[in-house]
């Protein structure tokens, strides 16, 4: 209806119209054309390493710098393996992500399903509980925790990585709010009909929050993968290092060799960006979940 | 034939206690509560108590020395100095990422082809960790080899030492930081944005409030609350940096870029391995951002009190 009674003002007045289409046209391209330069400015970093760990170690050292090099080799890619010891990074990071993304999934939906649909007592402290230990930094406890998984003879184990972080408080809360979401007599006739609450949970429950499930999987999965300082903390040798740390102690300041080092780097963010091109949708929900206030 | 029977009723009652949600909430949360309970409560009441001590990684020596190691701290200029680095880094960052998030935002609010293309794109660093990007930009910072140096000399500038340059140092580190963290930014200032009903902005243009002005007096005040938990969120963040400098300067030039945490680090997990000295270190920080959490905290539900 807007729209109709706009078209026949413009018509009238068609020297008004092309003006405004024109300033329009103009602000639209302004716009594209920033935008295109900040998507530059974002992607270029990563098109320039993933070109420039297929040169030649020569054609990475020069100055001026070249987008493009005249000849491309996977010797990057197979000396990597050599010069650092990846594989075991590769195996570690995957141990380590992925069984605490698995294991905190069961443990922040089982808690956050009884701070949302259970009624008992101590609840809101509980609650509370969990939201403030969601302000701890890691930084604050990490000697303690060292010296606690030193005097259990646990650092440098998968054991002592995943268990710290098989429980997340944001983990919780997400599921919480998910929890909460799902309509109240759902369980009450799971309830009537015999069900125990194990079942419920698994059975009527759970199936109903893949989508939560999933954000909270990618998140999890996102912050293990890439953590630097946890893993410094609890490894000491180099054969229990994840990918960030293992990298990050190789070429600390001085990088010999540029090559490796770069292959190196796109292989560890490589199996993210698969997840993330197919999953987005759920990278940036977890990332939206945690903006979202009480 | 009786025993077996009271024995399984007593199963069957055990389980019937426990099938009661109010009994069977303890279940659920117990393993949760339990991690927490060991691997981050305790922990944190231990690094109040271990600040007290003069303790080694190789636990030899250990004695008690009162307030030592915080009256070490104020005499200690590498400690504070450290907590300035943090504070001016948090000054760089927090800003920068909000507002260049927010924008982003706010420009990209429209679902179009373009816009959601753009999204995705600026939320590909953030899947990146902190080492990757630092040794990106490392490479691409680089005076000899590197493409923003030649950039920059291309326009008649001298090339700048970035990483290696006591005053530049910092705010490269912020700027890449921003590189990475600002589509966190974006997509949660995205929802609040997306959240404002179009009947705020359709009264405001009945008013005759041109787009400047829609933006300032609809858009401003209804993604306040998000607005500041970004800040929020950012400043406490930043108060911890550790990753990017670690990989990047590992606090040099001379200590020029030593965060915090970086300090703390360093001073629990190298030489000299002083344990105690380091959690009175993380304790101080601690009650910093601590404070920090709180009073924003306070401020921002004080905010909303009087939005309402």
């Amino acid at each position: 209806m807007e729209a109709r009674t706009a078209s026949t003002t413009e018509l009238v007045d068609s020297g008004k119209k092309s003006n405004y289409h024109r300033s329009r046209l103009i602000k639209s391209i302004i716009f594209k054309i920033v935008m295109s330069l900040l998507i530059l400015i974002v992607v270029f970093p990563f098109l320039w390493l993933l070109l420039s760990s297929f040169k030649y170690e020569k054609d990475i050292i020069t100055y001026p710098p070249h987008i493009f090099a005249g000849k491309y080799t996977f010797q990057n890619y197979i000396k990597v393996w050599d010069t650092i010891p990846l594989l075991g990074y590769v195996k570690n990071t995957v141990v380590f992500a992925g069984a605490t993304m698995i294991i905190s999934l069961v443990l922040d939906s089982m808690t956050g399903y009884a701070l949302a649909r259970m009624e008992f007592k101590g609840k809101t402290a509980f609650y509370y509980f969990v939201m403030v230990t969601m302000m701890i930094p890691f930084m604050v406890y990490m000697i303690p925790l060292f010296i606690e998984m030193n005097k259990m003879n646990l650092l440098d184990t998968y054991t002592g990585l995943i268990i710290p972080r098989a429980t997340t408080a944001f983990g919780i809360f997400m599921m919480r709010s998910n929890f909460v979401g799902l309509p109240r007599d759902l369980d009450e006739a799971a309830r009537l009909d015999g069900l125990n609450e194990w079942r419920i949970f698994t059975k009527i429950m759970l199936p109903l929050s893949k989508p939560t499930l999933m954000a909270l999987a990618v998140f999890t999965l996102t912050n293990n993968w890439n953590d630097l300082l946890y893993p410094l903390i609890l490894t000491t040798t180099s054969s229990m290092r994840t990918l960030p740390a293992g990298l990050a102690l190789f070429t600390g300041q001085h990088i010999s060799f540029y090559g490796p080092v770069m292959a190196g780097a796109v292989i560890s963010m490589l199996p993210l960006f698969i997840i993330y091109i197919f999953a987005q949708k759920y990278f940036v929900q977890g990332s939206a979940m945690s903006g979202m206030k009480e | 034939m009786e025993e077996i029977d009271t024995s399984v009723s007593k199963k069957r009652s055990f389980f019937r206690f426990w099938n009661q949600p109010k009994h069977a909430a303890y279940l659920f949360m117990a393993p949760s509560i339990i991690i927490l309970l060991f691997f981050m409560v305790i922990p944190l009441v231990g690094t109040l108590g271990l600040s007290f001590f003069d303790i080694n990684i190789f636990f030899t020596g250990t004695k008690f020395v009162g307030l030592d190691n915080f009256i070490q701290f104020f005499h200690d200029q590498r400690a504070i100095n450290s907590m300035w680095h943090t504070v001016y880094f948090t000054i760089l960052e927090t800003p920068t990422q909000v507002i260049v998030g927010t924008i982003a935002a706010a420009a990209l609010s429209r679902t179009t082809l373009f816009n959601r293309f753009s999204r995705s794109v600026f939320y590909v660093p953030v899947i990146c960790s902190l080492t990757t990007s630092g040794i990106i930009f490392s490479m691409l910072l680089d005076p000899n080899i590197g493409w923003i140096p030649y950039v920059l000399h291309q326009f008649g500038m001298s090339t700048p030492q970035f990483f290696r340059d006591a005053t530049l140092a910092m705010p490269s580190i912020a700027v890449m930081t921003v590189w990475k963290n600002f589509g966190v930014t974006m997509t949660i200032m995205l929802t609040a944005i997306q959240a404002i009903s179009p009947s705020l902005y359709e009264s405001a243009e009945m008013d005759g409030a041109n787009k400047k002005q829609q933006f300032f007096h609809v858009t401003i005040p209804q993604i306040i609350p998000s607005l500041g938990f970004c800040v929020m969120t950012n400043l406490i963040g930043s108060m911890q940096v550790f990753d990017q400098i670690y990989v990047t300067t590992a606090g040099g030039p001379e200590f020029k870029t030593e965060s915090a945490v970086q300090y703390i680090y360093s001073r629990g997990f190298s030489a000299p391995y002083q344990l105690g000295y380091a959690s009175s270190v993380a304790t101080i920080l601690f009650v910093i951002i601590a404070v920090l959490s709180i009073s924003s905290n306070l401020y921002m539900s004080h905010k909303e009190k009087q939005m309402r």
